[in-house]
């Protein structure tokens, strides 16, 4: 690869620190892997080693090229958290305070744009209804779960045990 | 502070060591089922870094790792310098300090990355 200028990737293929720089003191949302969903403003982050390889290329015969694309394992600090949780229709906040996420366990994390934060298709709710809200809907799931499962054992298939989370 | 695992299960105590692996020590912890149902007094416990989902502290932690950082660049101008012995304080200072190393790093390599 001597004097060849490395191909330049399109720049939306890796969330790589440069972008966590950019995302340093604004609102976000950060999706974990539970389902949580937690809303703050990002104060600082590092650049845990799990790095994965995402891509390896070859160029042509003789050049092998290494995309090195980091996915986002960065350890994130949020400040002045709030949970969101959703059911149906109905959403609710809650209060968290200062969050240290370790990056393994993010979803996915975006910026919030202030202009249009207010403006989504749910209404606020009580903590107490969206609970209540849940618990109703976990029942629910659960009871699904257990006819599904009934009728696939009924055809033969291995029962693969409760689903959980 | 509060530590939640991967399995759910949450651990309140007291800040005693971490790494930089995330590996902590706490002391006088609660810790509580998944389901929040049951709970256990332990005088002290080590959890090992991978096993953890989040960590929830202090509002005041964020005023205290400025604190920290103005600090320490006042103290040593060589920035790196201080950074090794700092886990071994104990208490408030060394989550302060924890975080702060953090941040600098964070901000360091993101300038790297662009290039």
């Amino acid at each position: 690869m001597e004097g060849a200028e490395p191909p330049t990737l399109p720049p939306q293929m890796f969330t790589t620190s440069a972008q966590l720089l950019d995302l340093t003191d604004k609102k976000l949302l950060v999706a974990l892997r539970d389902g949580r969903k937690l809303i703050g403003v990002l104060r600082s982050w590092d650049q845990a080693s799990h790095g994965k390889i995402i891509t390896t290329k070859r160029l042509n015969s003789s050049d092998f090229f290494l995309c090195l694309g980091f996915t986002a394992a960065a350890n994130l600090v949020l400040q002045s958290t709030v949970e969101r949780l959703y059911v149906n229709d109905a959403y609710c906040d809650i209060q968290r305070g200062v969050f240290i996420v370790r990056g393994e366990n993010v979803l996915l994390l975006g910026e919030i744009d202030l202009d249009r934060e207010d403006d989504i298709p749910f209404r606020q709710a009580s903590v107490e209804e969206v609970f209540a809200g849940q618990r109703l809907a976990d029942a629910e799931k659960k009871h699904k779960d257990k006819v599904h499962r009934k009728k696939l054992r009924a055809l033969g298939f291995e029962d693969e045990g409760e689903v959980l989370v | 502070m509060l530590v939640e695992l991967k399995n759910g299960e949450t651990l309140n105590g007291h800040l005693v060591n971490c790494d930089t692996w995330m590996n902590l020590t706490l002391k006088e912890v609660v810790q509580t089922s998944p389901e929040g149902d049951k709970f256990f007094r332990l005088a002290e416990c080590y959890v090992r870094g991978n096993n953890i989902k989040y960590l929830r502290v202090p509002d005041e932690i964020i005023d205290l790792v400025k604190e920290t950082q103005a600090q320490n660049t006042r103290d040593n101008h060589g920035q790196r310098g201080g950074q090794g012995g700092r886990g071994g304080h104990q208490g408030r200072g060394d989550r302060g300090g924890r975080r702060g190393s953090g941040g600098g790093r964070g901000r360091g390599r993101g300038g790297g990355d662009r290039q």
